[in-house]
């Protein structure tokens, strides 16, 4: 059979069963490891390929499944020794019935980050020495399977595309409620492979014909055309005792319901056996692939979630640096929890995806996308639209991007499609084209669709399809330029209709320079929306905004049966009593009143009414005289409580969020004032590296910021010389380190040595579970903090001297 | 398997971990718990594992006295791991970020989900061992006493963990998704019933704030 055979679709392709059931079967010992057969016991794995090649087996996957560095670490052999021979084992099989071998690659075994400690490009490069060990030996193509978490596919896809030429097949496994263990839907994995270079797609293991046959049919929708659909299902759900219950006759009539799908290959995979493979085949006899349909949908996707851009879709704008100086210095010293907690507000508001800017003058760009992207991906499930000019920082922040990203933007500038667009093909992303070029936004609307056909024809030169391209046709400024806001929704529909790509707006740009910006922005977005707009990038925090949105989906059938919107609503006349109320005791509230009632609301733990006092506060209060007079003694005042034993922990952490949320008060406060703050002093914190429980940090984090010390919070598994860089790029005189598990707190005691190795004067404190005054010293800590309050305290001795 | 969340949280437990056992949590706390417990359930997608082995199925000779002690008597092991899966540690970074407030209790608020999780496993793999005309002792967990972590390989590789349930170690044998367990029972034909670590190994000894009060965390 050749290669070619695989993608023509004329006849079914048939791919072997289970190789560990039968190396079990044919005497390989419990603890002995099933990677090393080829080499312990060879003539058994090549009896095994041969009984599978005549049976009918076109495809044999070699014995590669775990013959990665981390598995075979301790076993005295390379993953290059263990492939070739296990190539050697398949190939020798296959001579005889010309089927072809493919280098399996299976799971590290090890969950990438944020998950785990694994990190991506560890992952990425012990795929590529796998790739590469089987290039060298001789493979027919690449099997990636039983993947159950798409970064780690993403990792193995790039390994196979940027370490060889070979044909790369991709398959992960489902549970019965159509998820990967880490949550990844079939929706995601068709999009992010395929978008990654993905040459067949498929499903394996974990479940048994009749369960799988669902997900393989939404799959053969999913994908297009040219690409083909494989299965290779369990004998059935495993019994405790790890057995499989279906027969081969069983299995081969289960499948029969596969043949109307699409697919155009079959296997088998745990607790089958040849004769299953023999039986399949026999069954298949006389049928031919079934015409796959596919959908053309456009789609942007992390593992979790899949958005189908089918109408108005929401992208929230708040995380963009222009004009907010909060979020400027918040980048400037690497605190990316506060761009995140944006993150989380504008998806509570209801965005379908976020923006994701970082562009500002002075700053790594590069590194802070990257970075921030990573962060993003650890805490929301919604698509990222990651958008920059910079090629470097697109191509980083690309490359760490789990799932389907969109990238903000190109324009008709040749120079700029030809860096960008195969930066989008190789990631799988969409983009955005904006519709001016070198000579500026084109005055007429014909002369911006000629842009937008160019832009078109270049990405679909580069292999990026027209549902994965967005066409901005740029908002004007109504107050400079009148009549541009028509001209730019006469470009917009006529680019939907004529190109066929979907299209994009940056609403708020409407109504700069204007009074009463909100009611342009939505009356320009209703318009905007009515003419076909399908991204609105706007601020979901914006209630008008979000209410034309939701307004727009009920009138246009997109909101069935106005659930979303009664949903957000229904409980709105509520929400108003509330507010109103609140403002009401505010500002009639006497000033002395007001100082005893933002003490108060710290100490009972009532965020609301600690924000709202502390903006009333501060219109006649100096922020930091707010800090120092009010906030700081109401929380010592709650700290004192803690420690003699009267307030309890989940009562100081309320009244750390209630201090929290009026602490945020004073930094916009600040921030909008353009002056620096005067910081009680920088404190650079981590959780360790190889140490994923950081609950303990966050708490010291949150208690750190309520008495005003900048804290910059590395966040967890965090490497020593990320903390030595930090330290000496900011100049901070305490740093705090944590860690919960014995195993990890060598780690602990190795940044310190690398602290003090780099000479840097900084003190250090550690905290954790298994610490103990005297362990803390021995490792060469400066302070042992039993807790967050005593954290506060040593910061307090240290920021003193 | 997928495994079936308790019907109850058991809050008394979860402000034991936050510290404040005893205490009768206020309307706020109240309230946070509830929104703790309603994210969790949103998040978690609980699984479970287990395999009845021979005692010399693993190397357990190094494994420290107090796992010795506890399987004295035993001829045969139950392994078992438990996760509530990697939603739930995003759900608990989200949550941190929101609220750190909402994001302590719910991270104690896991920890105990999981804790009744096990519980209920375990009595469901506990009645078909007694089915057998078997008898188990009660769960120990690599950590316990002067039980090294590093037994976490053994464990995770004789349950395939991985490709089971999802569960994966760290080089530094910590248990990803961060809300997993897994155990061991011990089994013998006549009754057991184990020996919990006691305090003399344990790595919290001079600080653990129940013996300063006189009690240990197998009795509270």
């Amino acid at each position: 059979m050749q290669l070619n055979d695989f993608f023509a679709r004329k006849r079914f392709v048939f791919l072997d069963g289970a190789m560990g059931t039968q190396l079990t079967a044919r005497g390989l010992q419990p603890g002995q490891k099933p990677e090393l057969a080829a080499l312990t016991m060879p003539e058994t794995v090549t009896a095994i390929h041969r009984d599978y090649a005549r049976a009918g087996a076109d495809l044999l996957l070699a014995n590669t499944f775990g013959a990665n560095p981390h598995k075979l670490a301790g076993t005295g052999h390379s993953a290059e020794e263990v492939i070739t021979a296990s190539i050697a084992c398949a190939r020798a099989a296959a001579a005889e019935t010309g089927a072809l071998v493919a280098l399996d690659i299976g799971p590290l075994g090890e969950l990438l980050a944020p998950a785990g400690s694994l990190e991506f490009e560890d992952a990425v490069a012990q795929f590529s020495v796998m790739v590469e060990a089987g290039v060298k030996a001789g493979a027919d193509l690449v099997f990636l399977e039983t993947m159950t978490d798409l970064y780690e596919l993403k990792a193995a896809l790039l390994a196979v595309k940027e370490h060889s030429d070979l044909p790369v097949f991709a398959s992960m496994s489902f549970e019965s409620n159509g998820r990967t263990f880490t949550g990844c839907t079939v929706e995601s994995f068709a999009a992010t492979a395929v978008g990654l270079g993905a040459d067949a797609v498929g499903i394996n293991c974990s479940l048994g014909p009749v369960e799988i046959l669902p997900f393989i049919q939404r799959l053969c929708r999913l994908v297009p055309g040219g690409v083909p659909v494989f299965v290779k299902a369990n004998a059935g759900l495993p019994n405790p005792d790890g057995s499989y219950n279906l027969t081969p006759a069983d299995f081969a009539r289960e499948m029969m319901a596969y043949l109307p799908t699409g697919i155009s290959m079959a296997g088998g995979c745990c607790g089958t056996t040849p004769e299953t493979i023999r039986l399949l085949k026999q069954a298949f006899a006389g049928h031919f692939p079934a015409q796959k349909v596919p959908l053309r949908r456009s789609v942007l996707c992390t593992p979790v979630r899949c958005v189908e851009i089918d109408g108005i879709t929401v992208v929230g704008e708040r995380i963009n640096p222009t004009g907010k100086k909060r979020l400027q210095q918040a980048l400037r010293t690497g605190d990316m929890a506060y761009p995140a907690s944006q993150a989380v507000a504008q998806a509570e508001a209801g965005a379908d995806l976020l923006d994701v800017n970082v562009g500002l003058p002075g700053i790594d760009e590069a590194a802070t996308l990257e970075h921030l992207v990573r962060e993003l991906q650890s805490i929301t499930e919604l698509p990222l639209q990651l958008d920059s000019s910079n090629p470097e920082a697109l191509a980083r922040a690309l490359r760490v991007y789990n799932g389907k990203p969109i990238v903000n933007s190109v324009n008709g500038e040749q120079k700029t499609l030809e860096t960008i667009l195969p930066l989008c093909k190789k990631y799988g992303a969409a983009v955005v084209g904006l519709t001016l070029d070198e000579h500026g936004i084109p005055k007429t609307v014909a002369e911006r669709v000629v842009i937008a056909r160019r832009i078109t024809e270049y990405a679909e030169r580069y292999g990026i399809p027209r549902e994965d391209i967005y066409i901005d046709c740029l908002t004007l400024t109504a107050s400079a330029q009148q009549d541009g806001a028509a001209q730019t929704l006469k470009a917009l529909s006529i680019c939907k209709k004529e190109l066929g790509v979907r299209t994009i707006l940056g609403v708020s740009n409407i109504s700069f320079g204007l009074p009463c910006r909100g009611y342009l922005n939505a009356t320009f977005l209703t318009m905007a929306m009515a003419a076909g707009l399908d991204l609105a990038i706007i601020n979901p925090n914006t209630p008008d905004m979000m209410g034309a949105v939701r307004a727009f989906r009920v009138l246009t059938g997109q909101d069935d049966k106005s659930t979303e919107y009664i949903r957000a609503y229904a409980d709105l006349q509520i929400q108003t009593t509330q507010t109103a109320k609140t403002a009401v005791s505010a500002s009639t509230a006497k000033p002395e009143g007001e100082h005893h009632s933002l003490t108060d609301a710290v100490r009972r733990g009532l965020k609301t009414e600690a924000r709202a006092a502390a903006e009333e506060a501060l219109t006649r209060m100096e922020p930091l005289d707010l800090v120092n007079q009010v906030l700081i003694p109401a929380l010592d005042q709650v700290g004192d409580g803690f420690e003699k034993g009267t307030i309890f922990l989940p009562q100081l952490l309320q009244s750390a969020s209630a201090a929290q949320a009026a602490f945020d008060v004073v930094k916009a406060a600040i921030a909008a004032s353009g002056t620096q703050g005067e910081s009680r002093g920088r404190i650079v914190i981590a959780t360790v590296k190889g140490d994923v429980h950081d609950i303990g940090k966050n708490i010291v984090r949150v208690i750190l910021e309520n008495y005003g010390y900048e804290v910059i919070d590395l966040g967890r598994d965090v490497p020593p010389e990320m903390v030595v860089e930090t330290v000496q790029r900011t100049g901070a005189p305490l740093v705090g380190l944590s860690a919960l598990m014995t195993t990890t707190v060598p780690s602990m005691q190795s940044t310190i040595e690398q602290l003090h190795a780099a000479g840097l004067p900084c003190k250090v404190m550690v905290g954790g579970a298994v610490l103990t005054p005297e362990y803390a010293a021995q490792i060469g800590a400066d302070f042992y903090a039993k807790d967050a309050k005593a954290a506060a305290d040593i910061a307090k001795q240290v920021f003193a001297e | 398997m997928q495994l079936p969340l308790p019907e109850q949280l058991n809050t008394q437990t979860v402000l034991r971990y936050l510290g404040a056992a005893g205490w009768t949590p206020d309307d706020s706390m109240q309230q946070l718990l509830a929104r703790a417990e309603a994210s969790l359930r949103r998040a978690a997608t609980p699984r479970g594992i287990w395999r009845q082995l021979p005692l010399d199925a693993l190397p357990l000779e190094n494994a420290g006295t107090d796992l010795a002690r506890h399987l004295n008597g035993c001829d045969g092991m139950v392994l078992m791991a438990a996760t509530l899966g990697s939603g739930v540690d995003t759900a608990l970074r989200r949550l941190c970020l929101q609220d750190i407030a909402l994001g302590a209790v719910a991270d104690a608020a896991a920890s105990v989900l999981l804790e009744q999780v096990c519980d209920q496993f375990e009595a469901e793999i506990r009645q078909q061992i007694t089915e057998k005309g078997l008898y188990l002792t009660g769960r120990y967990s690599p950590g316990y006493g002067d039980c090294p972590l590093t037994l976490q390989k053994d464990f995770c590789l004789a349950l395939d963990t991985v490709r089971g349930i999802g569960l994966c170690l760290t080089p530094d044998c910590l248990l990803t998704p961060r809300k997993s367990v897994t155990a061991i029972l011990g089994t013998a034909d006549h009754p057991v019933t184990g020996t919990k670590a006691g305090c003399a190994t344990c790595a919290l000894r001079t600080k653990c704030a129940y013996r300063k009060k006189g009690t240990t965390c197998a009795t509270e």
